[in-house]
């Protein structure tokens, strides 16, 4: 749940008046009312605070505007608008089959108990490596361990034109294998263009119906 | 400016420490790159805990003198 950046902002404001006010006369807290008062300002109001922030903070992180804030990744935010179908991260963008505010995010968590968590941790490294360190070159990152098909089917999973697709099919053993993650989704020969972002000089690019 | 006995003293530093923690918070919240989160888990983080932490221990501690 996350409150309105305005709302979050007139709690910020309030709460910095009335632990001002706190602090410009300390002598209110000497009655019972002034207690009770006093642990709601510098209790309950920064806890509220700092929680709806923090809220708003991991909200912020799985935008797509946050994950291409870092020059790094401006090609394979390039990529999603790539004017060709066979590119599967611009195909999934571009037909909204995940939401544009969090397209990278919408691919790359993991749909498992801890995914969020294991997601931010390898976002603390990234920018750990991107500030402290030589970052690679965009072409040569590299995903930690090989995609798991479980992230596809998260949503193509029981849909119809994934579970009756002719080339889903074509092959009796293909679909079970796919979603026991023993044959890949990107990386059997089926949709293995994804960003590929090493050759985005040679391709067009779609300029969104504008 | 830290004026009255101990525990009003130990409230107001208590309540600079939260005013300079919200002022972190709204800097991060005007702050879009991915360091708004670290200055925000880090710095405000820290500020918020030790604020409320330093008030909690000032009632403890005041209680336990009147004991």
């Amino acid at each position: 749940m996350t409150m309105p950046l305005a709302l979050l902002r007139l709690l910020i404001l309030t709460s910095v008046i009335l632990i001002g006010a706190l602090i410009w006369r300390p002598g209110i807290t000497v009655s019972r009312g002034g207690k009770i008062l006093a642990f709601l300002i510098l209790f309950c109001l920064p806890v509220l605070c700092l929680t709806m922030g923090f809220s708003n903070e991991l909200e912020r992180s799985k935008s797509t505007e946050f994950c291409l804030s870092c020059h790094i990744m401006e090609p394979y935010g390039k990529s999603l608008h790539v004017d060709d179908p066979s590119y599967l991260a611009a195909a999934h963008f571009q037909n909204h089959r995940v939401p544009a505010g969090e397209a990278c995010y919408t691919c790359h968590t993991n749909y498992t108990m801890f995914g969020t968590f294991k997601a931010k941790m390898h976002g603390l490294r990234h920018v750990y490596v991107y500030y402290f360190t030589t970052p690679p070159s965009p072409e040569k990152i590299k995903l930690y361990e090989p995609y798991n098909n479980r992230e596809c089917l998260h949503c193509h999973e029981s849909a119809r034109s994934f579970e009756q697709g002719a080339v889903h099919n074509a092959d009796p053993d293909l679909l079970p294998a796919v979603k026991s993650n023993q044959r890949s989704c990107i990386s059997s020969g089926c949709h293995e263009v994804v960003h590929n972002v090493a050759t985005l000089g040679n391709v067009k690019f779609w300029n969104g119906g504008q | 400016m830290l004026v009255g006995n101990a525990l009003e003293r130990r409230m107001q530093l208590s309540g600079i420490l939260l005013i300079l923690g919200l002022l972190v918070e709204t800097l991060c919240l005007a702050w879009k790159g991915p360091l708004a989160f670290l200055v925000f888990a880090g710095l405000g983080g820290l500020l918020f805990f030790s604020g409320i932490v330093l008030y909690l221990l000032s009632l403890v501690s005041v209680r336990h003198r009147q004991e």
